[in-house]
C-alpha cells in the first residue's frame, strides 16, 4: 500500500511501515503516527523515528539496553569537547537540518569548523564522541547485515530496540570489539539488486504476521 | 531538599518579563526548600545530578530540549516539558489526529499531504472551508509559520514553502475573533486564563508589520480562573487530557458561545506580569509539581 492511501483509510491491522528515508515529518513518521492513532501495532513506532535519529538518545537507550556505545558529550564548546572527549573526535550533528553523517576532528581547527558546521554557526549543540578505533559504516536491514559477529551483535539488538528496518549504522570497531556510533537513513541510490532482494525476503517473513504493509 | 535543573537558552533571557518569570520561579523553588539551577546546552551532562528538569527553551523533537527532556524521562525524572507532550505539541498533525481521535472540539481542520497539492484538492478544501484558509506548518509556534490563503495561487505558494520541512501541513477554517483565549493547565487542573487580544487589522496575536521583520504582538489581559467560563476551561482540559499531565498554554476560540480548540502548546510563555498578573501562585504550583 502508497503511504498516501494508508493515511486515508482506516484500516486496522499490523502495519509495517517500510521505506529508506525514517525522518521526523517525512512521509514515513506521518504512517507511523496514522497507524499508532489507529491503534495498531507498528514497525517503527514513532518515537523510535525521532529517538533513533537523534544520536544522544540512541546511544543513551541503547546503553541502558546493554548495547555497547561509545560515550559522547552533548555541547557546543569546543573547549569542553577539547578537555573531555579528546582528540580525535567524532562528531554528530543535532539539529533539525543535518541528518547526514558525522566529521572526524584530529586537532582544534578541525573541531572548530566541525562544531561550527554541524552546530548552524554554534545555533545548536553537536554529539561529540572520542575515536579510539575506526569508524565504520554499513547498512542494516531488519537487523541483519553482512559483515562479522560483533558488528551483526549491534544490528541486531538496534534493531529488538528501535524497529528501524531499513538504516545505515555507524559503529567504531576498538581492539575487536565493537561499540554503536550513529544511526542514519539510508539514500534510494544507495540500495542496490541485493540489498532490495534481503528487504523483500525479510518482508516475506514478516508478511505471515500480518498484511499491512505500506512504502 | 530537591534539586531542580532549569534549561534554558540565551534568547531565555532577552525579554525582562521573561527574566523576571524565571527569577520567579527561582524564588518559588528556594522557598519550597528546593534548589533551583540554570541549566546551558554546554551543561546537558550534568542532568543526572538533579532530581526534575523544567525545560523553558523552546522545545521540538529536533531540538536540544527534546534531547534534554529525553535524557531525563529516561533517568525517571519529573520533566516538563516530557517527551510525549513535546511530541504532540510540536507536531499539530499529531496533536490534531488525536483530537478527532478523541472528539475534542476543534476548528475545522483538513490535513494535506505533499503529493495532494493538486488544483482539484485545492478546489475541494475551499469548498469544504471556506475562503480564505488558514494554512498552518505542524511545527508552527509564536504565531509563526501560520499564513491566510484567499486563492490558489498564494495556497500553493505557502504550502511548498511548508512542504520543504514537513510531508503533511494542516488546512483549517479562518474564525476571526478580537482575541484567543489562553488556558494554563497544570496536571489536568487550570493554572490561569488570560485573553491574547489580536492587533488591530490583525488576524492572529503575533503579527508581523507589511514588509517589515519586526513582529508586534497584541496586548495580554489577564482575569481570575475563576471568573472565566465554565465551559472554556472544561473544553480546555479535555483538550489536555488527550496530550498528557504536564504543563500547557491552551489556545481557544469563542465561536458563538462555543468553545473550540485552536492549538495546546507545550511549554507556554510565561511572562512576569502578563500570565501570572492574577494567579501569582502559578510559580509555586509548578514548583510543587516538580517536586513531588
Amino acid at each position: 500500500m502508497k503511504p498516501a492511501k494508508f493515511l486515508a483509510s482506516t484500516a486496522k491491522d499490523f502495519t509495517l511501515n517500510l521505506d529508506n528515508d525514517y525522518r521526523y515529518m517525512k512521509a514515513s513518521y506521518y504512517v507511523s503516527l496514522h497507524a499508532e492513532i489507529l491503534g495498531n501495532d507498528v514497525i517503527p513506532s514513532s518515537e523510535n523515528i525521532i529517538d533513533s535519529s537523534r544520536t544522544p538518545i540512541l546511544l543513551l537507550r541503547a546503553s541502558r539496553a546493554g548495547i555497547p556505545t561509545v560515550p559522547f558529550v552533548v555541547t557546543d564548546s569546543v573547549k569542553k569537547i577539547s578537555n573531555e572527549v579528546g582528540f580525535p573526535a567524532v562528531v554528530f550533528a543535532v539539529n533539525p537540518f543535518i541528518h547526514e553523517g558525522y566529521r572526524t576532528a584530529y586537532n582544534r581547527t578541525a573541531l572548530y569548523r566541525a562544531v561550527k558546521s554541524l552546530g548552524m554557526n554554534y545555533k545548536f549543540a553537536v554529539c561529540a564522541q572520542p575515536l579510539k578505533g575506526e569508524m565504520s559504516t554499513f547498512k542494516s536491514f531488519f537487523g541483519k547485515c553482512s559483515q562479522d559477529e560483533e558488528a551483526r551483535g549491534i544490528a541486531r539488538r538496534v534493531y529488538q530496540l528501535f524497529g528501524i528496518p531499513v538504516c545505515k549504522l555507524h559503529v567504531q570497531r576498538i581492539e575487536g570489539k565493537a561499540y554503536l556510533s550513529g544511526l542514519q537513513s539510508v539514500e534510494k541510490s544507495e540500495l542496490t539488486p541485493t540489498d532490495l532482494k534481503t528487504i523483500s525476503h525479510e518482508v516475506l517473513l514478516l508478511a505471515e504476521q500480518g498484511d499491512h504493509i505500506s512504502g | 531538599m530537591g534539586r531542580i535543573a532549569c534549561f534554558v537558552e540565551k534568547y531565555n533571557f532577552s525579554d525582562p518579563r521573561e527574566e523576571a518569570a524565571l527569577e520567579n520561579f527561582r524564588r518559588a523553588a528556594e522557598e519550597a526548600g528546593q534548589e533551583f539551577q540554570f541549566l546551558f546546552r554546554e551543561d546537558i551532562d550534568e542532568i543526572p545530578r538533579y532530581d526534575a528538569v523544567f525545560i523553558r527553551a523552546t522545545t521540538d523533537p529536533l531540538y536540544t530540549s527534546y534531547v534534554v527532556s529525553k535524557t531525563a524521562w529516561e533517568l525517571g525524572m519529573r520533566v516538563i516539558d516530557d517527551p510525549e507532550s513535546i511530541k504532540i505539541c510540536a507536531n499539530k498533525i499529531h496533536q490534531y489526529a488525536l483530537f478527532e481521535k478523541y472528539n475534542v472540539p476543534r476548528i475545522p481542520t483538513i490535513f494535506l499531504n505533499k503529493d495532494e497539492l493538486h488544483h482539484r484538492k485545492i478546489t475541494g478544501v475551499f469548498e469544504t472551508l471556506g475562503k480564505p484558509v488558514v494554512i498552518k506548518a505542524p511545527y508552527t509556534s509564536f504565531s509563526r509559520y501560520v499564513e491566510k490563503a484567499a486563492c490558489e495561487t498564494s495556497f500553493r505558494d505557502i504550502a511548498k514553502r511548508y512542504f520543504k520541512k514537513s510531508d503533511t501541513i494542516a488546512i483549517q477554517k479562518f474564525v476571526p475573533t478580537q482575541f484567543d483565549w489562553r488556558v494554563g493547565v497544570l496536571n489536568d487542573q487550570v493554572l490561569y486564563v488570560c485573553k491574547y487580544m489580536i492587533p488591530k487589522g490583525r488576524w492572529k496575536h503575533g503579527a508581523k508589520l507589511r514588509g517589515k521583520p519586526t513582529v508586534i504582538w497584541g496586548r495580554t489581559v489577564s482575569m481570575k480562573k475563576q471568573n472565566a467560563p465554565l465551559k472554556l476551561r472544561e473544553t480546555a482540559l479535555k483538550a489536555c487530557r488527550v496530550v498528557g499531565k504536564g504543563l500547557y498554554g491552551v489556545d481557544l476560540k469563542e465561536v458563538d458561545g462555543d468553545f473550540v480548540i485552536v492549538e495546546v502548546n507545550d511549554n507556554p510563555s510565561i511572562y512576569a506580569g502578563y500570565e501570572d498578573l492574577r494567579d501569582k501562585d502559578l510559580y509555586s504550583k509548578i514548583i510543587d509539581y516538580l517536586t513531588e
